[in-house]
């Protein structure tokens, strides 16, 4: 036993002596980039969320695509394309010779089997297809055309999301979500995935634009911003992309040993109101609270002011913006309170829900920053409480929660799709507000026939200010952007779609 | 000896049903639709409906329970909502990486618990005793997380020692790949480099659950060798001038293992339960990761066969200790 334990320890420390590290792959061949998000799905068709979607546009192209830096939109795998004078037909011209990372074809047969596929799956990200496409019809291999069913201004950017993505027919099931290893069209291709890990991406051989700049991106998952934090500080990843602590940033921000980025997101967070639910029915009392809640002591107390108030549901910096939401004023919150009959001794009693890991772990402290500056008006007092996500779906779907915390990631860059979901009558329970209004629905439909931007932008300014007088939201801030990486690190971009492009980065 | 296993494992088995039981009731009391979480808050009525029948969701409770324990016993776990695989085929593929761990930790946990708590016994009333029971009530009470995340910062963000993530560092995996320990491949595989990584890699987690671990193991050797040391048998040992290191682990050691033994086979539950947040903690690939990552996202199937898992795991390595033992001391047979 003895022996054995000595011959043990020092064959253990051996190990640890001798030998070098001998990589196989040469360190300035790979990025390894670490992130608290997660893959639920890698097939177009179902992935909806912010890292199964980042993925697939490193290893994925759609027809169109937009310009890194930019919401400029050009051709992706299409050459070229037209749209009909009545905006019901957009025909495509495919490059010759597209291939799809096993060297299957990408044709006009496949963007039809992939368009038709999406609708037919039924999945999350499905209805910002199968609301405006009627048939898309082959001309020959190369062309195709897509019929709405009415004409739709932001088409063409959904065209450039995910969802629109081919996929390969010889290996996507027409009527099955797709979980094997992707088969990628654009720079990048998966070579291993372990799920809930981490995922390898290598160049795609056959990708027709430009060469991914490393070999080799390795996306390392980690489960929370601790761990994500000391992983980083250990040097075990290059790059840390979404989503450390405010505090956790603001300090490596003072690190020389790590360069880091801010840039603009059109991510947004809001308090969503269901304006079935008692007493949040009442237009006053949603009214009194988006009085009550002061966004600027959000921003600096829980965010370290590393996100920027938001006055409505469009981000600052896209078109069609109006900060039309009233701004903190308590003297007018505890005047409408007070006219409705609620005093100190009778106040009004709500409960304010959020999901705890979400959003990231700041979700507790925002909470409760709400409910106090709720209870600073000396007439409300405010319950909270927490369910995890899969729960909290449930829930609001069920119309359970009354007042409940949400944020929203765009699915297009265009004003319609911080409208549409939110205040339309046929969207709005899937956000868990059940808000309806007739006039909001026609400006709404109206403005995504109409062609021209300014035209579309003043409709937009008449739906947000319905909407500040309904207050079906309380639309709290957007947020930013935020990339730490080693100081080797180059081609870091954060762009305003928010696309994380693996395929800039290198090593220097 | 024949009777007595079998006695065992027939005790074992209302023992799984009735953790099959809780699990199976208390997964679908719980708030929370599977469906939805799978397909998303905008999926269509119809397709939840559809995707009900298709997971048997719409069938009443005691079908569903019946079905489950039938496909159970088929070695049938389900198949997961997330990635649409066989759940037993996953967890499989998990199953390694935290075997290692465990196997590790344990070594660790041993390694403390017999030498500090033979010490402690034999200098019974001394400082080292006194240090020795401070220990085990205060590493006991150590949250998994916090120390690990203590080691972490320690040997990796301030010393840069050792490595704080993962199971090895990229590209640097056996191959080719045997069993799915890392370590064991690595030797059959000659890749020096590759074990050396993965070592590097197992020492922080295995540090941190073994220590946490020992914390019992210290005080059950302490007692049970304090208990030995008084026996007649250690007087007469030393009556006839045998060294005080052969009479202490030799004599008293050697007969206070049995009991330790015992300990150390039910303290494999409490190791799988620290090993899951350990892995978390380490982002390690195993089985603990696996289930949090399911739970997230109420994937039923997963979180249900990892219990399971768990649960047969343990019972299996029970019983093994419990006949082990009886080798050992015939007399707890009867």
């Amino acid at each position: 036993m003895r022996k054995f334990l000595n011959l043990a320890i020092a064959f253990f420390v051996l190990v640890l002596l001798i030998g070098g590290k001998a990589l196989a792959i040469s360190p300035k061949n790979y990025i390894i980039i670490g992130t608290t998000d997660k893959i639920s799905s890698l097939d177009p068709a179902k992935g909806y969320d912010y890292l199964s979607c980042n993925i697939l546009q490193n290893i994925m192209e759609g027809l169109v695509k937009y310009v890194p830096g930019t919401t400029k939109i050009v051709p992706g795998l299409a050459k070229s394309w037209k749209i009909s004078k009545d905006g019901l037909v957009y025909t495509f011209y495919l490059k010759k010779g597209l291939k799809f990372s096993n060297g299957d074809p990408i044709n006009a047969k496949v963007f039809k089997f992939s368009i038709d596929r999406v609708i037919k799956l039924k999945q999350d990200p499905s209805f910002l297809l199968s609301d405006v496409v009627k048939k898309v019809e082959v001309v020959n291999d190369t062309e195709f055309k897509i019929y709405l069913k009415y004409p739709f201004a932001p088409f063409i950017n959904i065209l450039a999301f995910t969802v629109s993505y081919p996929v390969d027919p010889k290996v996507y099931s027409k009527d099955k979500v797709y979980n094997g290893i992707p088969v990628a069209s654009g720079p990048y291709m998966v070579k291993k995935w372990v799920r809930g890990q981490q995922i390898e991406l290598v160049r795609n051989p056959y990708y027709s634009g430009k060469k991914a700049k490393t070999p080799i991106i390795l996306v390392k998952l980690y489960r929370n911003a601790n761990t994500l934090y000391i992983a980083l500080l250990n040097g075990e990843i290059d790059v840390a992309y979404r989503t450390l602590l405010p505090q956790q940033f603001a300090k490596i921000q003072k690190n020389k040993h790590f360069i880091s980025m801010v840039g603009p997101s059109p991510f947004i967070r809001e308090i969503v109101f269901n304006v079935k639910y008692k007493p949040f029915n009442n237009r006053k009392i949603r009214e009194a609270i988006a009085y009550a809640v002061d966004r600027k002591q959000i921003v600096k107390d829980v965010f370290n002011n590393q996100v920027t108030p938001l006055y409505t549901l469009i981000p600052k910096g896209m078109w069609g913006h109006k900060p039309v939401m009233p701004h903190h004023n308590i003297k007018k919150a505890e005047e409408i309170l007070k006219s409705l009959g609620y005093s100190k001794s009778n106040p009004l009693k709500i409960t304010l829900w959020y999901s705890p890991s979400h959003y990231g772990s700041t979700e507790a402290a925002l909470a409760l920053t709400i409910k106090n500056q709720l209870e600073k008006t000396g007439l409300v007092k405010c319950q909270l409480k927490s369910a995890e996500w899969a729960t909290y779906v449930d829930y609001w779907n069920k119309g359970i929660m009354g007042m409940f915390l949400l944020g929203w990631y765009p699915d297009y860059f265009d004003p319609d799709d911080y409208m549409w979901p939110f205040l339309a009558s046929s969207a709005s329970n899937g956000m868990g507000s059940f808000y309806s209004n007739k006039k909001v629905d026609e400006l709404l439909l109206k403005a995504r026939k109409v062609v021209d931007k300014k035209e579309r932008a003043k409709i937009y300014y008449q739906v947000q200010e319905i909407m500040a007088k309904d207050v079906p939201y309380v639309p709290l801030f957007q947020g930013k952007q935020r990339v730490v990486a080693k100081p080797n690190i180059k081609g870091l971009l954060l762009d305003p779609v928010q696309i994380f492009r693996y395929y800039l980065l290198y090593k220097k | 000896m024949k009777s007595y296993i079998l006695t065992r494992i027939g005790l074992s088995i209302p023992m799984i049903l009735i953790i099959l039981t809780i699990v199976f009731f208390v997964l679908r009391v719980l708030p929370g639709n599977p469906v939805l979480a799978m397909l998303g808050p905008k999926a269509p009525p119809s397709v939840v409906k559809a995707m009900e029948h298709q997971m048997g969701l719409d069938k009443p409770i005691l079908v569903q329970y019946v079905d489950y324990l039938k496909n159970i016993a088929k070695g049938d776990f389900g198949h997961s909502t997330v990635t649409g695989m066989p759940v037993l085929k996953e967890l499989m593929q998990k199953f390694p990486a935290t075997l290692e761990l465990t196997i590790f930790s344990m070594a660790v946990a041993v390694f403390i618990g017999i030498f500090y708590g033979t010490i402690a016994a034999y200098k019974l009333g001394t400082p080292i005793d006194i240090s020795a029971r401070i220990y085990s009530i205060f590493v006991y009470s150590f949250p998994v997380f916090w120390f690990g995340l203590m080691l972490q910062l320690i040997f990796g963000v301030w010393l840069h020692w050792l490595p704080v993530s993962g199971e090895s560092s990229p590209f640097m995996t056996p191959d080719p790949i045997h069993t799915g320990i890392y370590v064991l491949d690595a030797i059959i595989n000659g890749q020096w480099d590759v074990l050396k990584d993965s070592l590097e890699h197992l020492i922080l987690p295995s540090l941190t659950l073994g220590i946490v671990i020992s914390s019992i193991f210290v005080r059950m050797v302490r007692a049970n060798v304090v208990l030995t040391l008084s026996q007649q048998f250690v007087v007469a040992a030393r009556a006839r001038g045998v060294k005080e290191k052969t009479v202490l682990f030799k004599h008293a050691l050697k007969n206070a293992l049995p009991p330790i033994l015992t300990i150390m086979g039910l303290q494999f539950a409490l190791l799988l339960g620290g090993a899951v947040l350990t892995e978390v903690t380490f982002s390690w690939p195993g089985i603990g990761s696996y289930l949090v990552n399911r739970i997230h996202s109420r994937d039923f199937a997963a979180i249900q066969g990892t219990i399971v898992f768990f649960a047969i795991f343990v019972a299996i390595i029970s019983i093994l200790v419990d006949v082990i033992n009886a080798w050992i001391n015939p007399r707890v047979r009867y």
